[in-house]
């Protein structure tokens, strides 16, 4: 940078300038400043569309391998307040941002993002053209990327992103999943969100959670509409489980690709039918997986607090909190049904021809019998929810505890514990008024 | 559920005339209304009074009814074309207020008219506050502490509860109108007593004050499953306090978290449902305490409104377009999102930018008005800005506001104060130039902490201003040459035009912009795509960042676009303001269509959020910038069009036309150096004089001496005004030696550096606009307008009409005979407007403007001959005789008049007279078979009532005195009583008219203040004594306004009151559709 420049920046609230540079596998490269811890981070390029909710992303550990880009431009605006942490502790490669804010505004921060980021190690690179990444991102799909605040050489940080790992074929959830089981119960809520949040239902169901990185506003919106939980490892036992004598299991969210995470949806396979399931993400692919499932790469993901899903039967759209670079091929499942669908066709790659037809389609699954389509994107016709017919079990692509994100989709908890309670139409609630449930206005 | 089929035909009520609180972003939503709901095969009945909206073009609707927004008028036009549905969310509080009368008065249950989108109950339970209030409090969503007043008494007992300050609002006013925070007992008096004149309930609400909060607006959709989005959430940058309208506000909300913005739009969503609102868009404002984080909800508006119109603009989501679809049926995830063109409606938009309005006041307009700004609104226009940060953002805004400023300081202007502490003054008290005061005070010293304590101004908008401040400062005396490429990207992405460069560096902007380019540093052009770029979107919506690793619309190498077609780029009109409104926008969007239909690929340039212009399917491109040189020309460098218009979009891209030729840019129509010739004094006076062509005598004069030797040559009185302002600005008329010499006193405080102009004013003339094309060789004469008001007033407040209902014919061929020799002489290639006074039967020219005026609109509503549209073919190289046009010269056999729109209720303190400096905010249109009904419907479309009866107070100026008896006479026998004070009582009794003689202000018991007070005035004739005056009549007319009794300030204006009043009395006022006008 040129003396003028550093003189010009000089009296902001910017800190000395730190060069750095993030490079893509493919040789695109953005210069950049340094605004988080220094070094290395090897990742998976995306990129989240958020307009708030910067720091429930940072600390989400579905984002395992990943550096994530902010397509908001000026990120880090009201601060960290560690409450809202979705684990404890950050576990993305890197941050990419436009804008970093070193002086945050609001009530409730503790301390600024590039504190958080340099206290937790993780390398975060400003003053990027994120609309330009976004967009090269979109074009050429997810690819390995690399940013540095040691190494600007453009030839030496390349041929270094060349050389890592890509997170296909890595089995990412055991290393954030849990070592040991335990217990996430009422006295574990945050207090200090009762600013915004009532209190919780009384405890009415004993749940276990598989925690496959599982996200903490999962385990509280559990324990909100009155479940018990006991986190346990990605790899627990079914029987383990079954010992337990749990009223419902729960799949939880987690990074990559889930064709390697066997040691989950192997168990999750013998306790469908046996106890009641719900799955979210990682968990709803989970459960797809133990139903013989193919699930694909999606080019560039789903990741953000926007897209609209439709619930094919209510007819009612929610608008979903996001993040999931893989997705189950609705097809796969099983052969079509046709007069449990509506009368209707036969399969389709666009599934958003169901909410078309006001019919959720339903296949006959090998292991399981019927399992329904309940939920797709409206966006790009994609599946996002599934419901077994001939067991209790049910799951959803996206995220109903939000955070962030709208809260449209909370009624998801109350169906999982209507469905523990054994009612049929357990997905058959109004969204508008559940959504309301938990807020202290 | 798809659209209904059991409704064939649709009455969508417009917002009538541009005020203060409801301006064009009404004829943006409601023209998109039109359109859809068309194009869904629906038939469009249109009622609204403003001709200068976009929606009142005849091709918009089946049926354009220019009529009054009243009850009666509607309910006139439900009778005649039975329509199955009432649309009433589109046109604002003027609309809604129109359907809930017609629904009390029964009108839509007796011709079986169902309202759709909203309805009553659903419109006041989110207008009245207890119902508001009950809502709210069964949802747990809480609401300021409050009461209701009915009179100043009630109001002391409520505070005696919540204790000071309190906010006041009067229930049911426009944009808060009436409004106010009252800190002490005075305070609650004054602004209660007024209030509950103001409110039709005669109710205030009296709420606990949550001054200082931040305030947040979130626009909402729902449809009829119940569906709902938030489209876009604001935040403003000044706290509670200030109204909304009068706040800069950003997007998205900037100090969020997670938890509270989702607790708001979850609160925003139950609001909807609660209050009932079926299907389309609305608003929630909350208030959040910063402290604690404890939200208030302020209100919600079951209505599109001016920040959905912003929230439309900003994300790219068409909220009136949608909210439209919905009302006729249709839900969220059956409409594709129109930007995308792929991905559905039902979703809310991403954005990758922030975007910055700021508001634009006319406080110098309105002398003697206090200029702080509170809840009530007094914004005359906006701008947006969008940018990467909200730095950048705001530097665009802020030299967008077409108030001379080049962004947030250093550009030139002096500093408001030379000390530091001289600054807390002007902190805490919010004013709209308090901005600029912040970034002094950064400037002089003070801390971000210290600002935020007196100005309530959230730290993260305040630290992102030190830090552009702290840039600004370090550039400070650096030499242009030692600027690097890196320096000035630091200081784009931090917002600082070339302009302020130029001033740091002391240099000029041309040489800025002349070594920027030459560093390679040019900014890209990013899109408006509603998804921050996770879906590709085939919508050209466009706004300029320094983030430019990558531009996305690359450089244009050739004129053409793609398809071969050639470019024009059109200029808009930028923000709203007294002098430049709607009407400019109007021509422009004709522009854009003519020019589409010409085969041209078009190009818009604005920023004012509320306009049918930046609407992204108005121009086959838009770009949402501001109509500076440095941002127009980089649009040109990036786009290269064949032809640029200028002339269309008023006095903004006019003051760019001569830049933009000298920097080698082809202008399309008149060229630069024509616009000189007309608008340069000597060089016009030249052609004049070479013509024969008379105009009053003028000279001009630094020195007061100077002055007095040019009054002695032409002699009293004189127009008098300062050289190189606009708008009439600090124009008036000296009757007399003392009066000039107290005028050059204070124009050589408004411009002190340059001369004052003064013209021989020739009193009593009558004036007359007439707007003409001309093609180099042709003329087009779009209409001949004579002006109810004499020469003296500014044209753009005064009435007028269409024919000339007093002139001779042989007086319009001299008016048509000189308009083809000038248009000729001057070289126009386009539009030509001339103001023509009338003394003696002597014609003379006050001026003439090669370019669109304020009544190009009025013309071609009043003719059916889009001038502006004829305009922009000629300028394009079309001949008028290629173009199919009725002969100018027919008679029309109808009369339509054009009637200002005056804010004085707004500026209470400023006196209500007429004069050379235009105050209008608006206009209305009546047309009918003769003059008077045409102007009694104007009225009616203002005031919405004309008095039947009561007394007429009649106050008149020695020189009025003639010409008054006539007209008492005619009040008299359509049954009034009529009062007056001294002389005029003195005139009106000798001319034998029964008059009743009043104490004058402060004389005696029964003052005529005091009767006004009373109600007992129903209607006021007060013509004032010549300039300045500060007397009786001001008080008068003072009250008036406060008290909402219809006034005439003008003979003329008194003459065509009476003759109004006495066709309305008879009701013979019929309703007539543009469609149903014979046309040449």
């Amino acid at each position: 940078m040129s003396d003028l420049s550093e003189r010009m920046l000089a009296a902001t609230s910017k800190p000395p300038i730190k060069e750095a540079l993030l490079m893509l596998e493919d040789g695109t490269a953005y210069r950049g400043i340094s605004c988080g811890a220094e070094g290395e981070a090897f990742g998976e390029i995306c990129f989240n569309t958020s307009l708030e909710g910067y720091f429930e992303v940072i600390t989400d550990p579905s984002y395992a391998g990943q550096i994530v880009t902010m397509t908001y431009p000026q990120i880090g605006n009201y601060g960290v307040r560690e409450d809202d942490a979705q684990a404890s502790r950050p576990v993305l490669r890197g941050l990419v941002v436009r804008d970093m804010c070193y002086t945050p505004s609001n009530w409730r921060s503790e301390l600024s993002l590039p504190e958080y980021l340099e206290r937790e190690g993780v390398v975060a690179i400003e003053g990027i053209d994120t609309r330009a990444l976004v967009r090269h991102v979109r074009d050429f799909g997810a690819m390995r990327a690399v940013i540095s605040t040691i190494d600007i050489d453009r030839t030496s940080l390349l041929k270094k992103v060349k050389a890592s790992p890509s997170i296909v074929g890595i089995n990412l959830v055991q290393s954030v999943s849990c070592d040991e089981p335990y217990s996430f119960g009422f006295a574990d809520l945050v207090s200090e969100k009762s600013f915004a949040l009532s209190s919780a239902k009384e405890v009415s169901h004993r749940v276990v959670a598989y925690d496959c990185g599982v996200k903490r506003s999962i385990l509280e919106g559990l324990v909100r509409v009155g479940c018990e939980v006991t986190v346990v490892p990605w790899d627990t036992p079914a029987s383990d489980v079954l010992a337990m004598s749990p009223d419902g299991v729960f799949v939880s969210n987690g990074p990559g690709d889930p064709d390697v995470v066997a040691g989950t949806y192997e168990q999750v396979g013998k306790l469908l039918g046996e106890l009641p399931v719900f799955g979210i993400c990682m968990g709803h692919q989970m459960i797809c997986k133990a139903a013989g499932a193919q699930i694909e790469k999606l080019k560039f993901g789903h990741h953000g607090g926007n897209h609209p899903v439709v619930n094919l039967l209510t007819g009612r759209v929610e608008i979903t909190a996001q993040n999931h670079g893989f997705n189950l091929v609705f097809q796969s499942l099983g052969p079509f049904v046709s007069e449990q669908s509506g009368g209707n066709g036969e399969h389709q790659s666009d599934l958003r021809y169901w909410n078309e037809k006001h019919a959720a389609p339903l296949v006959a699954n090998k292991r399981f019998g019927g399992i329904r389509l309940t939920h797709v994107n409206l966006n790009d016709g994609t599946a996002e929810g599934i419901a077994f017919t001939d067991i209790p079990a049910f799951s959803v692509q996206y995220h109903p505890e939000a955070n962030p994100g709208p809260v449209d989709s909370h009624y998801l908890f109350t169906a999982f514990s209507r469905l523990m309670d054994g009612e049929k139409d357990f997905l058959d609630i109004d969204i508008a008024r559940d959504r309301l449930e938990g807020w202290r206005f | 559920m798809p659209k209904r089929t059991d409704i064939e035909s649709i009455l969508v009520i417009g917002s009538g005339p541009i005020v203060i609180g409801q301006a064009c972003e009404f004829d943006y939503s409601g023209a998109q209304a039109c359109k859809v709901l068309r194009e869904e095969g629906y038939r469009v009945i249109l009622v609204n009074s403003n001709p200068a909206t976009i929606m009142t073009d005849p091709e918009l609707a089946d049926r354009t009814y220019v009529e009054p927004i009243t009850a009666e008028f509607i309910e006139k036009i439900i009778a005649k074309e039975h329509p199955d549905a009432l649309l009433p969310t589109l046109g604002g509080q003027t609309a809604l207020n129109a359907a809930v009368e017609l629904a009390m008065r029964g009108a839509l249950d007796r011709f079986g008219v169902e309202m759709i989108g909203c309805d009553v109950e659903t419109i006041q339970k989110g207008e009245e506050r207890k119902l508001f209030n009950e809502c709210m409090s069964e949802l747990g969503i809480a609401t300021a502490k409050s009461g209701y007043a009915y009179s100043v008494d009630d109001a002391r007992k409520i505070v005696a509860r919540i204790g000071f300050p309190v906010v006041l609002r009067p229930s049911y006013t426009l944009g808060g109108a009436g409004g106010g925070i009252a800190h002490n007992d005075d305070e609650l008096a004054l602004i209660v007593s007024q209030g509950l004149e103001l409110s039709p309930a005669n109710e205030v609400l009296v709420e606990e004050s949550i001054e200082g909060w931040k305030e947040f607006e979130m626009e909402v959709v729902r449809d009829r499953a119940g569906n709902g989005i938030v489209v876009c959430s604001i935040e403003n940058l000044d706290p509670m306090g200030v109204h909304t309208g009068d706040s800069i506000t950003v997007a998205p909300a900037q100090t969020l978290s997670d938890i509270e913005y989702q607790r708001m739009r979850t609160a925003s969503l139950a609001v909807l449902e609660k209050v009932g609102v079926q299907t389309g868009g609305s608003n929630v404002q909350f208030a959040v305490n910063p402290d604690d984080g404890r939200m208030v909800i302020i209100e919600m508006n079951p209505r599109v409104s001016r920040s959905s119109a912003l929230a439309s603009k900003a994300t790219g989501f068409p909220i009136a377009k949608v909210a439209a679809r919905l009302a006729v049926g249709y839900t969220l995830p059956e409409i594709v999102n129109d930007i995308t063109g792929s991905t559905s409606a039902c979703f809310e938009p991403s954005i990758d930018y922030c975007v910055v309005k700021a508001p634009r006041f006319a406080f110098e307009k309105f002398k003697d008005s206090d200029d702080t700004l509170s809840t009530r609104m007094k914004a005359v226009g906006e701008v947006m800005a969008i940018g990467r940060t909200f730095e950048e953002a705001l530097g665009k805004a802020l030299r967008s506001l077409e108030n001379g400023r080049a962004g947030l300081g250093v550009d030139g202007h002096v500093r408001a104060s030379e000390t530091k502490e001289g600054y807390a003054g002007l902190l805490a008290r919010p004013t709209c130039d308090r901005i600029v005061y912040v970034g002094c005070a950064l400037r002089c010293g003070w801390t971000a902490a210290e600002i935020h304590e007196l100005t309530g101004i959230d730290r993260f908008f305040l630290d992102r201003m030190a830090d552009i401040v702290a840039v600004q400062e370090a550039l400070r005396g650096v030499r242009i040459d030692d600027m690097d490429a890196e320096a000035f990207r630091i200081a784009k992405r931090y917002g600082l035009s070339d302009v302020q460069i130029a001033f740091l560096t002391n240099s000029t902007e041309i040489v800025v912009r002349t070594r920027r380019k030459a560093l390679g540093v040019t900014p890209a052009f990013k899109t408006v795509d509603t998804c921050a770029a996770e879906f590709e979107s085939g919508t050209a919506y466009h706004y300029k960042t320094y983030d430019a690793d990558e531009s996305e619309i690359g450089t244009q190498n050739s004129k053409a676009d793609s398809n071969g077609k050639p470019k024009a780029l059109i200029l808009g009109a930028g923000p709203n303001r007294i002098g430049q409104g709607i009407e400019f926008d109007y021509c422009c969007v004709h522009a854009s269509y003519a020019l589409k239909e010409a085969g041209w690929e078009t190009i818009m340039v604005n920023c004012n959020p509320e306009t049918v212009s930046t609407d992204y399917d108005t121009s086959d491109k838009l770009y949402f910038e501001p109509l500076t040189f440095e941002d127009v020309m980089d649009i040109i460098d990036a786009e290269r069009p064949e032809g640029v218009v200028a002339t269309l979009g008023g006095q903004t891209p006019l003051k760019l036309a001569r830049a933009l030729e000298e920097a080698g840019v082809p202008l399309l129509g008149t060229g630069a150096d024509a616009i000189d010739l007309a608008e340069d004094r000597d060089r016009f006076a030249a052609l004049l004089d070479g013509l024969g062509i008379a105009y009053p005598p003028a000279g001009d004069a630094t020195t007061l001496d100077d002055a007095e030797r040019v009054a002695a040559r032409i002699g009293f009185p004189l127009l008098v005004r300062p050289s190189y302002v606009l708008g009439g600005r600090g124009m008036a008329i000296v009757y007399d030696a003392a009066q000039l010499r107290k005028y050059m006193g204070e124009a050589a405080k408004i411009s002190p550096d340059h001369p004052v102009y003064l013209d021989k004013f020739l009193e009593s003339a009558i004036e007359v606009d007439l707007d003409c094309v001309c093609d180099g060789e042709d003329v087009y004469i779009g209409g001949v307008m004579e002006h109810i008001e004499e020469a003296g007033i500014h044209s753009g407040d005064s009435a007028c009409c269409i024919p000339p209902f007093s002139l001779s014919d042989a007086l319009i061929a001299r008016f048509r005979d000189i308009a083809w020799r000038l248009s000729l002489a001057i070289g126009v290639h386009g539009l030509l407007n001339i103001q023509f006074a009338v003394k003696d039967q002597n014609v003379y020219v006050i001026e003439a403007n090669p370019r669109a005026s304020r009544t190009v609109p009025f013309v071609s509503k009043a003719t059916g001959v889009p001038l502006a549209k004829v305009a922009t073919r000629v300028m394009a190289g079309e001949r008028l005789s290629d173009i199919e046009l009725p002969p100018d010269d027919l008679n029309l056999g109808y009369c339509a008049v054009k009637e200002a729109v005056l804010p004085f209720g707004r500026f209470p303190g400023s006196d209500v007279v007429l004069g050379p400096e235009m105050k209008s905010t608006g206009e209305v249109m009546g047309i009918a078979s003769a003059f008077p009904a045409a102007y009694a419907k104007t009225q009616l479309a203002i005031s919405y009532e004309l008095p039947t009866s009561g007394t007429v107070f009649i106050s008149v100026a020695d020189r009025d005195k003639r010409s008054i008896a006539s007209i008492a006479r005619d009040f008299a026998r359509l049954g009034f009583d009529i009062v007056s004070t001294g002389g005029t009582a003195k005139t009106l009794a000798s001319s034998g008219i029964p008059c009743r003689k009043v104490g004058k202000v402060g004389e005696g018991h029964s003052s005529i203040v005091d009767m006004i007070a009373d109600g007992e005035i129903k209607l006021m004739i007060n013509t004032p004594f010549g300039h300045g005056s500060r007397g009786d009549g001001y008080a008068l007319r003072l009250a008036a306004v406060r008290y909402g009794v219809t006034y005439a300030t003008t003979i003329a204006a008194a003459q065509a009151l009476a003759a109004a009043m006495e066709v309305a009395k008879n009701d013979g006022l019929d309703v007539v559709a543009l469609q149903d006008l014979p046309r040449r």
